[in-house]
């Protein structure tokens, strides 16, 4: 993390060259695995909306999931930290394991899951507070009330989403008054303030103008060092820039998994092959 | 592309793109014809808003505007010249009457000053010494003559029509015979008489400083005849120089008053018995003049340091009489040498040596005019019944008329918000009493007892709505399920509809005798209910699983139903047995006893409860829309950091609707503080001062209500009604101010979620 604290603010491009060299070559099977999904069927009411879908997200990697509209990948990615328990009729068979824990087992408790695998919304979503108090929210709901703790992870927090330097001077404002970009950087802060596994990023940049999302992809590849990063997107080639494995989904089905150079130069795939050229989707 | 035929409609839509402008176009028209209709619509509402304020503000203004006195005419007093010793103004302050130490009647116009009509008492030759009035409102005056004798006579004016026009003819009249009652040996230094239903007392001075007190009795027999009996005169010497006596017209309190020593000796009269001396107040200067204030019961001393107080009998530890000194008013630096009261009203001229004249009004305690009218010294200051019209002599017997405009000087800042000491109250007290049976009463006017209890109706009413409207917004918009909610927010909105009447009589009618004979059941509901709630949540979360998914998600609160029945029905079966065996077999009763707190059955209990659900619609659904409306993403964003529903609701979602919360809470408020029919029917309209439970009230609107009907025109009554009415629109006003600019406020930091 040392080398995010020093970085000056980047205002144009990034560069991607080598975050391709970076992870030329990689294979899943040599990876640590950090969730496992296994023949995870998910129902809207009667609706399937997820067909027994198998996979397993490395550890400390960014992988993607793309696919057209409803296809489910917000549905998969938001099952694993239960966010559709808050879906009225909604309800899964199969398992997510996190450290090969079932995480729908019943003795698990959703807060304390959710504490290790952190979210980000497609929208910015701060709390009306100060930028402050949107980082520390999530340690005061763990019950670290400490001043001085709160204030070292807050910068800390702010350092490692790459915000600091244009919030250190503003902690008390509103969070609010940040632009989208800033708020979304915030949203990360406040999500690795708590320390979590895992980062669930929905969609995170699709509401952001080019530069901040620049600027947020750039950040996805620190962290990655950090964390395990799941994301989703729309924006194919923002998967191809930013992560290491993808996953490509069709109306509920995990169509193909694998490395994303593979995937974007030679899927297996004719589906795949369709939606990464642009015939459909 | 290029070769299809172009649609027709190309060559019909107009091309310039200022065509529109300033058109007639149907949908031109129309945009304006909206514009004009809101513009209009809305500054019609902040108008007529302003156009209440105006009328209001316009109706109350005279009660703040002072007096306006103005000259009539000043002449040369007429008579035969002796010294003046009576003057007195009729009704219409067309005629005043003046009586000489010879016993001359002079009745003169007071318009031109031209004499209208001369009398001669029958004094056999002697002359006046003084004249005290017996009964001002009937005319009724009493002479000492020089020999001791007393001649008891009326000043009457008849109206009469002749031609239409106003003929008032002056004339005197002697209701106790032509000739002088017979009352003390040599002539009175001091004299007062009074009389008192058929019993005329005189109390006089004689030349030793002894006081002489007679009665005289008036019996009329079956057949009409009159006959007088007469008491024996009771003598005794006085603890201060009689120089002026003051004599209670019920005729139980005599006051002697020192004028050089400034003394005032306040006797009790007990009949036949001696009078007995209750104490002697020092005025604190020499005095110059005493005076009776119209109702009979403060008198008010003028003295030489240009000051003049006001005293009555007050009581101390309920039993004890003494003499109270209750106000001051400051005149001016001379001496004071007249004090003119009015004959209805407690307000009074005052006249110092210098020729200054001044209106005092005694319970305000206020100073309505200050005029210098004459460079000699004022010697008498008379008002006619009406207090119209007010004539000034001075020193050197010109005599002043002038038209006094004095129409509310009842009503001061002080009146109405402060302590005020009323007379015969034991001390000063916020009291309001609009009217009463006798017409010389002392009006109280406290507008604090009326806002008091405004807010006292509004406080109960919130303590007993805020709770449960604000709980059952937060369940309702957060954790009820959505087809539950469907059927919940409209059904307590309705709530809304309920006429406030209807509501206010069955809090009256129904609710306050049920809370009276139920007293121990309504308070084990207000105990049992909201904590059997938490307790029946806690069993229900222990409860097997099996049990518990049968209860659809959010159907949960309907499971409170049948709870919260049997807990109301179970407090009210255990009430009687509970009263029996804790409170001797009535609440109420004990209260009073052990507790020494009285019960009304038309209390704030009763109103918390029935203006409380009155405003639980108003305050439930606009907090539940704004709990309602936090955005989900900012719910899910708190609970994807690891937060619990509780944690999410309290630390993000109500922070959020805190505005909306804020302006529901204030808008039922309003709506509390403006209620009518509820408080006018479930409450006494008591006004009282005190913030008890078990008391009524009476609140700024309900007596607006109340009293609107009896009160007369233009009357300081009426205007203050109108006050009441200008208070509780600045109430609603800063409630409903003070909820938009927090909301606004509060918005604007949320604004752009």
């Amino acid at each position: 993390m040392t080398g995010v604290q020093d970085r000056t603010p980047i205002t144009h491009g990034i560069d991607i060259e080598s975050m391709q060299r970076e992870r030329a070559g990689v294979k899943l099977e040599d990876e640590t695995i950090a969730l496992e999904v296994d023949k995870l069927d998910l129902f809207y009411g009667d609706k399937k909306a997820l067909k027994s879908v198998t996979m397993k997200i490395p550890q400390k990697k960014v992988t993607a999931f793309i696919g057209p509209s409803g296809c489910g990948k917000s549905t998969l990615l938001r099952c694993f930290n239960r966010m559709n328990d808050l879906i009225d009729g909604c309800h899964t068979t199969g398992e997510i394991r996190l450290d090969g824990k079932n995480i729908y087992d019943r003795d698990v408790d959703i807060a304390m899951l959710r504490r290790r695998v952190g979210m980000v919304f497609q929208k910015p979503n701060p709390f009306p507070k100060s930028i402050y108090e949107n980082v520390a929210y999530g340690l005061r709901l763990a019950g670290i009330n400490k001043k001085r703790i709160l204030d070292e992870t807050v910068e800390w927090a702010l350092k490692g989403a790459a915000l600091w330097d244009e919030a250190k001077d503003r902690l008390d404002d509103s969070a609010l008054g940040l632009s989208g970009g800033q708020q979304q950087r915030l949203i990360i802060a406040r999500a690795i303030a708590i320390h979590p596994d895992v980062i669930l990023l929905d969609e995170p940049c699709s509401a952001l103008d080019p530069i901040s999302t620049l600027k947020v992809e750039e950040l996805i590849n620190e962290l990655k060092k950090d964390y395990t990063i799941v994301i989703v997107t729309h924006n194919m080639q923002q998967a191809a820039r930013v992560s290491d494995y993808t996953a490509f989904m069709y109306v509920g089905d995990l169509i193909e998994y694998g490395s994303t150079d593979q995937l974007f130069t030679k899927p297996s795939k004719k589906q795949t092959e369709d939606y990464i050229t642009g015939r459909y989707g | 592309m290029s070769t299809a035929q172009t649609p027709a409609s190309a060559a019909e839509l107009p091309r310039s793109i200022t065509a529109g402008r300033g058109g007639f176009q149907a949908r031109y028209v129309k945009d304006r014809l909206a514009r004009y209709v809101v513009l209009v619509g809305g500054l019609g509402v902040i108008g007529a808003l302003l156009l209440i304020f105006v009328y209001l503000a316009q109706e109350v203004a005279p009660l703040f505007a002072g007096a306006h006195v103005e000259e009539r005419k000043t002449f040369a007093i007429p008579g035969a010249g002796g010294r003046t010793l009576y003057l007195a103004a009729e009704e219409q302050g067309e005629i005043g009457m003046r009586a000489e130490e010879s016993g001359e009647v002079t009745f003169f116009d007071l318009h031109e000053g031209t004499v209208r009509g001369t009398e001669t008492l029958p004094l056999a030759g002697r002359k006046l010494q003084s004249i005290s009035s017996v009964a001002t409102e009937r005319g009724l005056l009493a002479g000492a003559l020089e020999d001791g004798s007393v001649l008891v006579f009326a000043h009457e004016y008849k109206v009469t029509y002749p031609n239409d026009k106003r003929l008032i003819t002056p004339g005197l009249s002697f209701p106790k015979g032509n000739a002088p009652l017979a009352f003390m040996s040599g002539p009175a230094t001091s004299f007062v008489a009074r009389d008192e239903g058929d019993s005329l007392m005189l109390v006089g001075a004689d030349a030793n400083g002894a006081l002489n007190l007679k009665v005289f009795a008036q019996e009329t027999s079956l057949f009409g005849d009159i006959t007088m009996t007469e008491s024996a005169v009771q003598t005794f010497t006085p603890a201060v120089k009689p120089d002026v006596l003051l004599l209670e017209p019920l005729l139980h309190w005599l006051y002697v008053i020192d004028r050089a020593a400034g003394k005032i000796a306040f006797y009790r009269l007990k009949g036949s018995e001696a009078p007995e001396l209750v104490e002697v107040k020092e005025a604190g200067a020499k005095i110059t003049e005493a005076r009776y204030l119209a109702g009979g019961i403060s008198i008010v001393v003028a003295q030489d340091n240009g000051k003049v107080t006001q005293w009555f009998p007050a009581r101390r530890n309920e039993s004890e009489w003494y003499l109270a000194k209750v106000r001051e008013f400051k005149v001016g630096n001379s001496p004071v040498t007249a004090i003119g009261p009015e004959q209805r009203r407690r307000g009074f001229a005052v006249g110092d040596e210098s020729g200054k004249v001044s209106l005092f009004y005694a319970t305000s305690g206020s100073r309505v005019h200050e005029e210098k009218v004459f460079d000699s010294p004022v010697e008498r200051l008379v008002f006619n019944p009406r207090a119209r019209v007010m004539m000034a002599l001075s020193a050197d017997g010109q005599l002043r008329v002038s038209e006094v405009h004095n129409e509310h000087p009842e009503v001061s800042f002080s009146a109405l918000w402060g302590k005020v000491w009323y007379e015969s109250y034991d001390e000063p007290k916020f009291l309001y009493q609009s009217s009463s049976a006798t017409s010389d009463f002392e009006p109280k006017f406290s507008l604090t007892p009326l806002a008091l209890g405004t807010l006292k109706g509004a406080f109960y009413a919130m303590i007993f709505a805020i709770p449960l409207a604000v709980m059952g917004a937060i369940f309702t918009a957060n954790f009820m399920s959505p087809e539950m909610r469907q059927v919940v927010k409209p059904s307590v909105e309705v709530l809304a509809a309920l006429p406030s009447v209807i509501l206010g009589f069955l809090a009256g009618l129904w609710l306050a005798p049920f809370v009276e004979t139920n007293l121990p059941g309504m308070f084990l509901c207000l105990l049992l209910l909201p904590t059997s709630i938490p307790i029946f949540g806690f069993l229900w979360t222990r409860m097997p699983r099996a049990i518990r998914l049968r209860v659809p998600p959010g159907w949960e609160a309907a499971l409170l139903i049948p709870v919260i029945s049997f807990v109301i029905w179970g407090c009210f079966m255990l009430a009687h047995p509970i009263e029996a065996l804790f409170f001797g077999g009535n609440m109420q009763s004990w209260m009073d006893h052990t507790l020494g707190i009285s019960y009304i059955q038309r209390n704030s209990l009763v109103v918390g409860i029935a203006m409380g659900i009155a405003v639980i619609p108003v305050i439930f659904s606009i907090a539940e829309d704004a709990i309602f409306s936090v955005p989900k993403h900012l719910s899910l964003g708190s609970l994807a950091l690891g937060a619990t529903p509780w944690q999410t609701l309290i630390g993000v979602v109500l922070p959020t609707a805190s505005p909306g919360i804020f302006s529901a809470i204030m808008i039922g408020m309003g709506r509390a503080v403006g209620e009518t029919m509820i408080v006018l029917m479930a409450t006494g309209n008591t006004a009282v001062m005190d913030l008890s439970l078990f008391s009524g009230m009476r609140t700024l609107a309900a007596n607006v209500a109340v009293e609107m009907p009896e009160s007369e025109v233009g009357s300081t009554h009426f205007r203050l009604l109108f006050l009441a009415g200008l208070v509780l629109f600045f109430f609603t006003f800063f409630l409903n101010t003070l909820a938009e600019v927090v909301r606004s406020r509060l918005r604007k930091k949320y604004s752009s979620l």
